[in-house]
């Protein structure tokens, strides 16, 4: 049985009708008459809104002025809580003043305190109202009844906000409940002690009581408790099992990839395939485990192998992409603050149309290194290919000149194109250094140039 | 083996020591073994093959190869993966040397491997032929760096914020030459194209790269025991 959000009151009556099948007009007509038998039907109503869970993520019910109420419990202030309880919706108007409370994220627990203080009240009102009209009061009960109700609302309360974990001595705060559940056991004693003479029935009756109240008062909490804990426990298993799932891809799906490429040789669809396929996956595994961090769209680093693997993509090229130093961001071409560490852009697309270059014209294994240390930035492409010279290239061939070369001098730095090691293939080299104000690249001639 | 004094072969002819290389391959996936397996230049002999870290450390003394290929994740032992093999068979093991193998690039992967005493460290997107010349780097007594251990040796120690070491005693940070070697090593330079760039010999560029690597392992570098202790290996 749960209770429905959309709700008049609790959704006690709502959530009974649901889960027997009765209508809910019965169902709310029982449950007021029922609270004129002694207000049984209306402490029925509260224990269920207290103990049923809602149906869903308990969501704000629709502001309603509250009827504001002193809690004075004068013989004055007490005739109209009387009439109001005399009312079929006595305990929504209790309800509401519950709602009322600003509280943010207990909307639930709020209200049990002040519905239960209402309570309390409701009974020391309805005593007083009886004992003028003449009625032969109990007061040897209603007195116990109203400590009862409000050491339960007291206790409501404290662990309330032990669950919240709200900021509070733990120890004043256990004195506190002490104190509650004490005024919860002395009140159920006095039902039997200023009753009739005590004998070891009544006794025996008061000793069950005192533990059945401690029950009744510890009961929600315990079962709130349980369920929190259970919730943790589902969600540690799945976390549990994520971490199982990772580790499993990891190992045998990434090592699988790996063999696919060493097998198929650089050149091939196969390898490129599997290559995309291998750091789409890792790309997964990395951003899962690690949820907070900087934005990767804006580190040079994951710029760099984001750009790698668009490139790898397309052409039968792998980067080996190495990064040492501390992380740099990508400061963008429109941004003129040119005294921080991030790069700039026109670090990236140089960068890019290098890399670019590795890929169209050597293809295989190319290695990318990048070091941002204090001296500033240092980026490196080095691949196996033929070979070339800058002398050698026609004048209108523009991706290297100015793509690469004029982009950097604009932005404050250095480009170098000459021989890889060993006299093989090519390094092309961009440096940055730390404090430069670079020129702000201009955007129509970039485009251009491409 | 037909080698009347492999001893004496080994330290004077170092080409014939690695002629008849014994090596162990250890990983939990077997399509990756046989894959390696198939891969591995002709001179290498592979003694067998282990799945888990008791298989491993079984075999490993068992046979007591010259270089064990060493999966970084293992399954079986106490959890502690290649760097528990290393720790357990090492000892029984006194001429075998490990070359750690993985997938993973995660900096306490590395750290745990080596610090247990692997003498080299690459990726499994090793080509077969890359895989043998390690393995043969490592029988000869080299380290061996992948450029991703040489990036993570220059941001462990520091040596991109500049810091060198002014006594090649200090175990703690690098010397200004290391740092070059480790720098250029990461660009995705061999060995001997490191040698070449810096006009210095081939032999001392791999006396370089043996000297970080015993840094990485005695180091008591914050960066380095920090990942240890995760892994409880200190």
């Amino acid at each position: 049985m749960t209770r429905p959000r959309l709700r008049l009151v609790g959704g006690v009556c709502a959530g009974f009708a649901e889960h027997t099948g009765v209508p809910l007009s019965t169902v709310r007509l029982v449950t007021v008459l029922l609270s004129f038998c002694g207000g049984f039907g209306a402490l029925l109503y509260a224990w269920l809104w207290v103990t049923v869970p809602s149906g869903a993520a308990a969501v704000d019910p629709l502001p309603k002025s509250s009827l504001a109420r002193s809690p004075v419990a004068s013989p004055a202030s007490a005739e109209p809580v009387q009439a109001a309880a005399a009312l079929p919706g006595s305990d929504a108007t209790n309800g509401r003043s519950g709602f009322a409370r600003a509280d943010g994220d207990s909307a639930r627990a709020a209200p049990v305190t002040e519905i239960l203080l209402g309570l309390a009240l409701l009974a020391a009102g309805s005593a007083l109202v009886a004992s003028r009209l003449g009625a032969d009061i109990p007061l040897a009960v209603v007195v116990p009844a109203i400590v009862v109700l409000a050491g339960t609302a007291l206790a409501w309360r404290q662990f309330a906000d032990i669950r919240s974990g709200a900021a509070q001595q733990s120890s004043a705060l256990l004195v506190r409940i002490l104190g509650a559940l004490v005024l919860v056991a002395v009140g159920i004693l006095l039902f039997f002690v200023t009753g009739t003479n005590p004998n070891a029935w009544t006794v025996i009756l008061a000793a069950a009581s005192v533990l059945l109240g401690v029950a009744v008062v510890t009961a929600p909490w315990l079962l709130r408790l349980w369920s929190d804990l259970a919730d943790e426990r589902a969600a540690r298993a799945r976390e549990a099992e994520r971490a199982d799932i990772a580790a499993h891809l990891h190992d045998s799906v990434l090592q699988t990839l790996a063999l696919i490429q060493q097998k198929a040789g650089p050149h091939s669809d196969a390898a490129r395939l599997a290559r995309a396929q291998e750091r789409e996956l890792r790309e997964w595994l990395f951003t899962g485990s690690r949820a907070a961090g900087a934005e990767p769209a804006t580190d040079l680093a994951a710029a760099l192998r984001r750009i790698a693997g668009e490139i790898e993509a397309d052409f039968a090229v792998h980067f080996e992409v190495v990064t040492v130093g501390a992380g740099v961001g990508v400061r963008s071409a429109a941004s003129t603050d040119s005294s921080s560490m991030d790069a700039p852009e026109s670090l990236v697309a140089a960068a890019r149309e290098a890399m670019l270059n590795a890929a169209r014209h050597a293809g295989g294994a190319v290695s990318v290194y990048l070091e941002t240390g204090a001296r500033g930035i240092e980026l490196s492409v080095t691949d196996r290919g033929p070979g070339f010279r800058l002398d050698q290239i026609p004048e209108d061939r523009l991706g290297v000149r100015e793509s690469i070369l004029g982009r950097m001098r604009r932005a404050g730095g250095t480009a170098a194109v000459r021989p890889g090691p060993g006299g093989a293939g090519t390094e092309i080299l961009l440096t940055l250094p730390a404090a430069t104000a670079p020129v702000t690249d201009e955007h129509h001639t970039e485009t251009s140039v491409r | 083996m037909t080698d009347q004094n492999p001893i004496d072969r080994a330290a004077t002819e170092p080409s014939a020591a690695s002629a008849g290389l014994r090596v162990l391959i250890v990983d939990d996936h077997s399509i990756f073994r046989s894959g390696l397996r198939a891969e591995l230049e002709a001179d290498i002999t592979v003694l067998g093959e282990a799945a888990t870290v008791d298989e491993a450390i079984a075999r490993v003394i068992d046979l007591q190869p010259r270089v064990v290929l060493l999966d970084v994740h293992l399954p079986g032992g106490h959890g502690g993966g290649g760097a528990e093999v290393i720790r357990e068979a090492a000892p029984r093991a006194p001429n075998t040397l490990f070359l750690a193998l993985s997938v993973s690039d995660a900096a306490d992967d590395v750290v745990s491997v080596i610090r247990a005493g692997a003498r080299g460290y690459i990726t499994k997107s090793a080509s077969g032929a890359e895989v043998s010349e390690a393995a043969r780097r490592v029988s000869e007594g080299d380290a061996v760096f992948s450029p991703r251990l040489a990036g993570f040796v220059l941001d462990a120690f520091g040596a991109v914020a500049g810091e060198t070491a002014e006594t090649t005693e200090e175990l703690d940070r690098l010397s200004a030459r290391e740092t070059e070697v480790m720098r250029l090593i990461a660009r995705g330079y061999s060995y001997k194209e490191v040698a070449s760039t810096l006009f210095i010999a081939a032999k001392t560029v791999e006396t370089h790269v043996s000297a970080v690597l015993r840094k990485l392992q005695l180091s008591s570098r914050h960066e380095l025991t920090a990942w240890a202790l995760e892994r409880k290996l200190l």
